[in-house]
């Protein structure tokens, strides 16, 4: 009797609200990128199947100069921002970490503050920034590569320094204890344990980059900074071929295989409890 | 080769709290010395400041006679094993073992054949080759000490380093570290709360409390001659009676235990005043109710305890005091017949009584007053 | 270990990074605001707050307190977020509830599901449901086919059969709420996941019933996940102007930060974009500084009872 009461019901009627939501979620995706593979034009009318807006002659990813060169663009996008916000970001992580005392609360928040500001905020405050102040950069390509960074870099820190609370300072201390200078200690000792973490920030910050829309528009100058986001928000509503979709899946397959592989690293280093953690708070 | 160490004045604050409080010891070398207290009570701090993690804030740590405070880590020829041992997880046992050998000037085959030989001291041959996460608590326990004496220290500290294994391991290797420290002849400054630990394995024990050194002495001494109230609560069972010295009898002291009058032969016999006596369970002698006199009280059994080898009885004085006394079990089943409401007479022998200067036992929490302690570092 | 300044020497690089690109490009929205314009419409930012202008700021403070359009766009974005926001706990937590205490074996497959949205591009997200809600798509299919369409018409929730993406309010929230609901989801299962069995087990041991026990202990005790996951989603929702694009490409349904991407992007009416930017900041800062008081009140009146 007072099963019934549950203002659930019972976990299978939860169960199909989960199993329904999951389907809203994902399956307008798959079908978006089902129709990437469509042999004709439409994006709602199934054709056949084909590769042509992948590697056709026509309009297709490989071929459409517009189309390849915001792929090229997104990934150089995505390598920048990769080479400089992981070594920044670790070595903030790092000095964070052990720096106490004085500044480290102010300096912990200025790393937080991207996380939660809006990203029209964000990408206001730097169109600004680079109209007024750094005239002599410009829009483009650096200021994207710089507008991507300043906020990839506090994903890199967070989940950096996450991995040094679990590592703790003991690893290091042996390695004193057992003679090794402090250039040691964190050659041979820190940076290994470490390396795992650092793995899977670069891992999120390339895909950041991939995905970043707004910060990237506010900063872009001209068709050659288009990236794949920019050109699916600008052709999303005219009258696009399934290229669109086509490229949309291109982005999707590489995310997904930089965090797939991410992933796999740190569950093989760091463990799997850690790695399940940090894929459930790297929201 | 064993090393000395002399701490002196040694002290410790971190912002406003005093972890160590001035504290003077001498460990010989060539000794199984333990640092044994509460937790809070400073020993890993001071563990710590050997090893140079913690910088003292005043006071002298001396390594055969040379101040290392002031010295890294790495610089000092002393290791430690960690509380959870810290074995490089990325590294396999025999690299493990090896990390050290790399900042002494050791040839290649000279250091394979000392990773050898420090797995084979701790019976680890086998298991060269596992990464560190692939062994039990034991097995990582004794990689751990491999990789400290594998670089030959002269002082080898450990954290608790039996702290996480399950009980009969711990008792196993309590008997194989004290065997090797033995063999090795090199100094041990071994940390612990697990007072039967400190017993078993040390040649001398430091108990310490609330930041201060409240005895040093011999196991023997510690238990059965214990200088404060905390120590002789810390080890063991005690009874500590609150009692008032009123004069001197010869070498004894007169005590005042409710309307009774006691000889006490221990301890501080030239207290004068509020005193606690203090007498082991194993001391007291339960008799007849018949039996009064000298050295006797009487009182009332409120329960029995079975322990396997014997009863604890706790016994219900005139005056209101329970003490425990402890009658072995040796199949005489005139111990199993006192029961609950039984009248008897305890004897409590003057050269078992111990005289201590009052102050607070340790549950009672905050209200020990170090002031009461003798000079820190005073032996027995 | 280590000194103090060699640890403050290796977060510099970091910080001299974030002092730039973030607090000093954010001071460049107030000087801009307090600035001025030329002739050309383009702004001259007054660096110096002496100097602060602040006639742009209460230009736009005027247009909100005598009803102006921008009052009549904020509102029209705290409506549909607010209601997005709503959507998303309605749907939210019985997924949540149910993949941290029932799912059981499945738990990581599911919890793989709920995290796989994230990951895949916004806009892609939203391409895919142009593509079902077009005229032909095979979501307006379904819909008119179920019904679903008609009721919407005649309730009012659209105003033209197969007008999904042509201005419709209803299409922009449902749209924001598709968006933005994993990211909601996801600290949700975080925290009743952290709900020890026990509590609940320990509350129907106490006599509860299911729902008291859900209501008096499940529920309080995952409260604060429901407000960390809405401040989470409703942060950027407020910033949000390319959702409102996609799927209704009207003025009709243009929220605030639609109002300042015309005016930072496509127009050239910098200054008052700035403004406008600033006030949402404001606006958003006592969004967070409440979100954190309440949290914080939360944790200890969950201890309390």
């Amino acid at each position: 009797m007072s099963r019934l009461r549950n203002p659930w019901g019972r976990p299978r009627f939860l169960a199909l609200i989960t199993g329904g939501y999951i389907l809203w979620a994902v399956l307008p995706v798959l079908l978006a990128i089902a129709f990437a593979f469509n042999n004709g034009r439409s994006r709602t009318t199934w054709q056949g199947f084909s590769f042509r807006w992948f590697t056709g002659e026509n309009g297709s990813v490989l071929h459409d100069p517009a189309l390849r060169d915001a792929l090229g663009h997104t990934l150089l996008l995505a390598v920048i921002c990769v080479a400089v916000a992981t070594p920044l970001g670790v070595a903030l992580a790092l000095g964070l970490q052990r720096w106490r005392g004085r500044g480290s609360g102010t300096v912990n928040a200025l790393m937080l503050l991207p996380l939660v500001t809006p990203e029209i905020v964000m990408g206001v405050a730097l169109l600004l920034l680079f109209l007024q102040v750094f005239g002599g950069i410009g829009l483009g390509t650096d200021a994207q590569a710089i507008g991507q960074v300043t906020f990839t870099l506090s994903y890199v820190v967070v989940i950096v320094r996450g991995r040094l609370v679990s590592i703790g300072p003991e690893f290091e201390e042996a390695a004193a204890d057992l003679g090794a200078p402090r250039r040691d200690q964190f050659l041979r000792v820190l940076l290994p344990l470490l390396a795992p973490a650092i793995v899977a920030s670069a891992a999120v910050a390339f895909a950041t980059s991939i995905d970043d829309f707004v910060v990237t528009q506010y900063l872009s100058s001209d068709a050659s900074t288009t990236t794949v986001s920019m050109l699916l928000y600008s052709s999303a509503r005219g009258a696009p071929t399934p290229a669109l979709n086509a490229i949309a899946t291109v982005n999707l397959v590489i995310t997904l295989m930089t965090l797939a592989f991410a992933f796999l690293v740190y569950r093989r280093f760091a463990g799997r409890d850690e790695a399940t953690s940090l894929a459930t708070m790297e929201v | 080769m064993a090393g000395e160490i002399n701490l002196e004045e040694l002290c410790k604050k971190f912002d406003d709290f005093v972890a160590v409080d001035g504290i003077d010891l001498d460990m010989p070398p060539g000794e199984f010395f333990t640092l044994l207290g509460p937790s809070g009570c400073g020993k890993t701090t001071t563990l710590r400041m050997i090893a140079g993690f913690e910088r003292p804030t005043s006071g002298r740590i001396l390594l055969d006679g040379n101040d290392v405070a002031r010295v890294p880590p790495h610089q000092r020829n002393v290791n430690t094993v960690f509380q959870s041992y810290a074995l490089f997880p990325h590294l396999d046992v025999a690299k493990n073992v090896a990390f050290g050998l790399k900042y002494q000037k050791v040839d290649k085959a000279e250091r394979a054949k000392r990773v050898g030989e420090a797995l084979e001291l701790v019976d680890m041959t086998e298991f060269a080759q596992r990464k560190a996460d692939q062994l039990s608590g034991g097995q990582q326990q004794r990689v751990a000490l491999a990789r400290a004496l594998v670089l030959r220290p002269r002082v080898l500290l450990l954290d608790e380093p039996l702290g996480a294994l399950d009980a009969q391991l711990r008792k196993n290797l309590q008997v194989e570290l004290k065997a090797l420290q033995a063999e090795l002849g090199i100094t041990f400054i071994f940390v612990t709360h697990d007072q039967s630990e400190a017993l078993t394995m040390s040649d001398r024990i430091a108990v310490m409390y609330k930041g201060r050194v409240e005895q040093a002495a011999s196991p023997k001494a510690i238990y059965e001659e214990p200088d404060t109230v905390f120590v002789a609560d810390f080890l063991g069972v005690s009874n500590l009676i609150d009692a008032t010295a009123v004069g001197q009898d010869g070498a004894a002291c007169t005590v005042q235990v409710g309307d009774r009058t006691l000889k006490a032969h221990q301890g501080a016999t030239d207290a004068r005043g509020d005193v606690k006596v203090m007498i082991r369970p194993e001391r007291i002698e339960i008799e007849p109710h018949s039996n009064a006199g000298e050295q006797r009280m009487p009182g009332m059994v409120e329960r029995s305890v079975f322990l396997g080898g014997a009863y604890e009885v706790h016994i219900r004085v005139l005056g209101g005091e329970l003490v425990k006394a402890m009658v072995p079990n040796d199949g005489d089943v005139s111990a199993a017949s006192l029961e609950q409401g039984a009248a008897v007479s305890l004897h409590l022998p003057s050269d078992a009584l111990r005289v201590l200067r009052a102050g607070e036992p340790a549950e009672e929490e905050e209200a020990v007053e170090t002031a009461e302690a003798p000079a820190p570092g005073a032996g027995a | 270990m280590g000194s103090r300044w060699t640890w403050r020497l290796v977060a510099l690089p970091g910080v001299a990074w974030l002092s730039v690109f973030f607090l000093v490009a954010f001071y460049a929205i107030l000087a801009v605001a307090f600035g001025n314009q030329d002739t050309l419409l383009q702004p001259v930012p007054h660096w110096n707050p002496l100097d602060w202008n602040v006639g742009y700021v209460a230009d736009m403070f005027d247009n909100f307190f005598s009803g102006g359009p921008f009052l009549k766009v904020s509102l029209r974005t705290i409506e549909f977020v607010a209601i997005a926001v709503a959507l998303s706990l309605l749907v939210g937590y019985p997924v949540a509830y149910f993949t941290a205490k029932h799912a059981g074996r499945w738990k990581g497959v599911i919890l793989l599901a709920l995290i796989l949205p994230l990951w895949i591009n916004y806009l892609m997200r939203m391409l895919a449901w142009i593509n079902l809600l077009a005229p032909d798509g095979i979501g307006s299919d379904l819909l008119h086919t179920f019904g679903i369409e008609d009721l919407f018409l005649k309730i009012g929730l659209l105003d033209e059969p197969g007008g999904w993406l042509n201005g419709q309010p209803t299409t922009v929230i449902l749209a924001l709420m598709y968006g933005y609901i994993p990211f909601f989801i996801l600290p949700l299962f975080v925290a009743i996941d952290r709900i020890d069995r026990r509590h609940i087990d320990a509350a129907r041991d106490l006599g509860a019933s299911p729902a008291s026990a859900f209501f008096r202990v499940t529920l309080p005790l995952s409260m604060p996940g429901i407000l960390a996951g809405a401040v989470l989603i409703a942060l950027p929702m407020f910033g949000d102007y390319y959702t409102a694009d996609l799927v209704s490409a009207s003025t009709q349904t243009n929220m605030i930060g639609n109002q300042i991407d015309e005016f930072m992007r496509q127009g050239s009416e910098k200054v008052t974009g700035a403004a406008l930017t600033l006030l949402l900041s404001l606006f958003l800062l006592v969004l967070m500084f409440y979100y954190l008081r309440t949290t914080r009140r939360a944790g200890t009146t969950v201890e309390d009872t």
